[in-house]
């Protein structure tokens, strides 16, 4: 190719080519923005997404096998014991340690503990991570004599 | 102006009779009146439709990119961002470095903004909407806009920063270099109307689409209405031209070490000088403030083509990627001057009648 044709092959190029980016442009003009409202709008989880834990007391029989699965020991499991009656005072989950691994869902024998879609968990202090599941009970100095907290 | 001069006396009297008040101007002020407040109406003008661009800018830069843009400032669509913008910028400590050139780097954004500025001052808006129908208005507008060369380079070296003097000297090299396609540009317009006033101008261009001048003349003018538009990105320093602030290799540019208000004088004359080179396309080739059909005529059309070349001007940005220095000093001696030359002769030819 002379160079005077490829003088006006060039300019001709530079324009054309020039041209395709700007439809290419105008397209995504009028197209969808990706742009997730996240404070506002909370973006959908999977289903079996693995967030915050979901604990269902009235369930839990305190067997700690939950606890004894955890490969980074973060559960804490208080119980109460008398004749039938399971009492649960403690389900503590320090979730600075916690890695959402689903490992203490799965051996659960009573199904009560399950892995939720929430993930907003940040705090200020270390102890605003420590999330406490069982609902606070007030205990007779009998029944906090048989308690038992087991961490693994 | 002098229609503004005429009548202040006239509203004076008026505003008197209705409040009961008693304002009397002597009557040798009355013309610097007019000016002042021909000056305010320009500056104030300028201010404002660059703040309403910068959003706008933000706001088409987001979709272009799939994104949304400003949405929280102001309500809906963050329409109050450039407004926040504005008054975070007032508020900022005006900081000098401590081994620049203090007096040069303090009045280094004026020239940039007085440049602008001046501009307006032809610029002609609608039939009556203008401050001064100067007879020799393109060139004056061409000639003022150089001031803002001037502003650039004292920024540029006061700042005592290498990439404010790289920057700076990128910014001169390009502008001075652009000045000369877009001023031969404009030649063949002039041939055509045999005028340089921009009223006069415009109003050859009346009488529907066709009597513009880029289809007047498709082949000549319109050649010469591209290559105007390219060298105006140019000289304004915007993409893909904008070597001289490019801020993956220069951070800033000329303006690395400006904060606070005087960094906003530099912005804002950017933006500024957008509508006014998107205004002058309008009015020396897309036929001004003429509509589409015959008869059509108001302020409105010219905003409207103003708009349109704006748009243009910020889709652009957002396509193409900086061409390198060579390229572009390539692409300004190489290509847009010997092509404008071709228009002018050929134009030349056309003209004579």
């Amino acid at each position: 190719m002379s160079s005077v044709t490829a003088y006006f092959s060039d300019i001709y190029r530079g324009l054309s080519t020039a041209l395709v980016g700007m439809s290419i442009t105008l397209r995504y003009l009028f197209s969808r923005p990706v742009t997730e409202m996240y404070p506002d709008v909370k973006p959908m989880t999977p289903t079996r997404y693995r967030g915050v834990h979901v604990f269902e007391e009235e369930k839990c029989i305190g067997c700690y096998v939950c606890a004894k699965a955890c490969p980074v020991e973060c559960i804490e499991i208080g119980v109460v014991r008398k004749g039938k009656e399971i009492k649960i005072t403690r389900f503590d989950i320090d979730y600075q340690k916690c890695m959402f691994c689903d490992l203490c869902c799965e051996p659960c024998p009573a199904h009560c503990i399950h892995m939720g879609p929430e993930f907003e968990k940040a705090s200020f202090t270390r102890k605003g991570t420590i999330l406490r599941f069982a609902t606070p009970k007030s205990l007779t100095e009998e029944e906090k004599k048989v308690e038992k907290v087991a961490k693994k | 102006m002098n229609e503004l001069a005429l009548n202040l006396p006239v509203w004076i009297d008026q505003v008197n009779a209705h409040t009961g008040l008693r304002i009397s101007v002597p009557a040798h002020l009355i013309p610097i009146l007019a000016m002042f407040l021909c000056a305010s109406i320009v500056a104030a003008a300028m201010g404002l439709s660059a703040a309403v661009l910068v959003w706008a800018e933000r706001k088409l830069a987001g979709h272009f990119q799939c994104r949304l843009g400003p949405v929280y400032v102001g309500g809906k669509f963050g329409w109050l961002q450039s407004i926040a913008d504005g008054i975070k910028l007032f508020l900022k400590e005006d900081l000098i470095p401590s081994d620049a050139d203090r007096p040069l780097f303090r009045i280094a954004p004026y020239p940039v903004v007085l440049g602008v500025l001046l501009a307006f001052i032809a610029f002609p808006i609608s039939e009556k909407l203008m401050v001064a129908d100067l007879n020799v208005g393109i060139f004056f507008i061409l000639a003022v806009l150089t001031v803002e060369v001037f502003g650039v380079i004292l920024a540029g070296w006061a700042s005592n920063n290498k990439w404010a003097l790289i920057g700076a000297m990128r910014a001169v090299a390009q502008m001075v270099s652009y000045e000369i396609p877009m001023g031969l540009a404009i030649l063949p317009v002039i041939m055509e109307a045999q005028s340089l006033s921009l009223k006069s101008i415009v109003n050859a261009q009346s009488g529907g689409i066709l009597q513009w001048y880029v289809f007047q003349s498709p082949v000549f003018i319109g050649i010469s209405f591209l290559i105007f538009f390219i060298a105006a990105l140019a000289s304004l320093k915007r993409a893909p031209f904008d070597l001289p602030e490019a801020e993956s290799e220069l951070t800033a540019g000329f303006h690395t070490e400006y904060s606070g208000m005087r960094f906003s004088f530099f912005f804002m004359a950017e933006y500024a000088g957008m509508i006014l080179v998107s205004g002058l396309a309008a009015l020396l080739y897309l036929g001004g403030w003429h509509g589409i059909f015959q008869g059509q005529a108001g302020p409105e059309w010219f905003l409207l083509k103003t708009s349109f070349l704006v748009f243009v001007m910020i889709w652009i940005r957002w396509t193409l990627p900086r061409l390198r220095i060579d390229q572009v000093v390539y692409l300004g001696w190489k290509v847009l001057t010997p092509f404008v030359l071709v228009c002018v002769v050929g134009q030349s030819f056309l003209a004579y009648k």
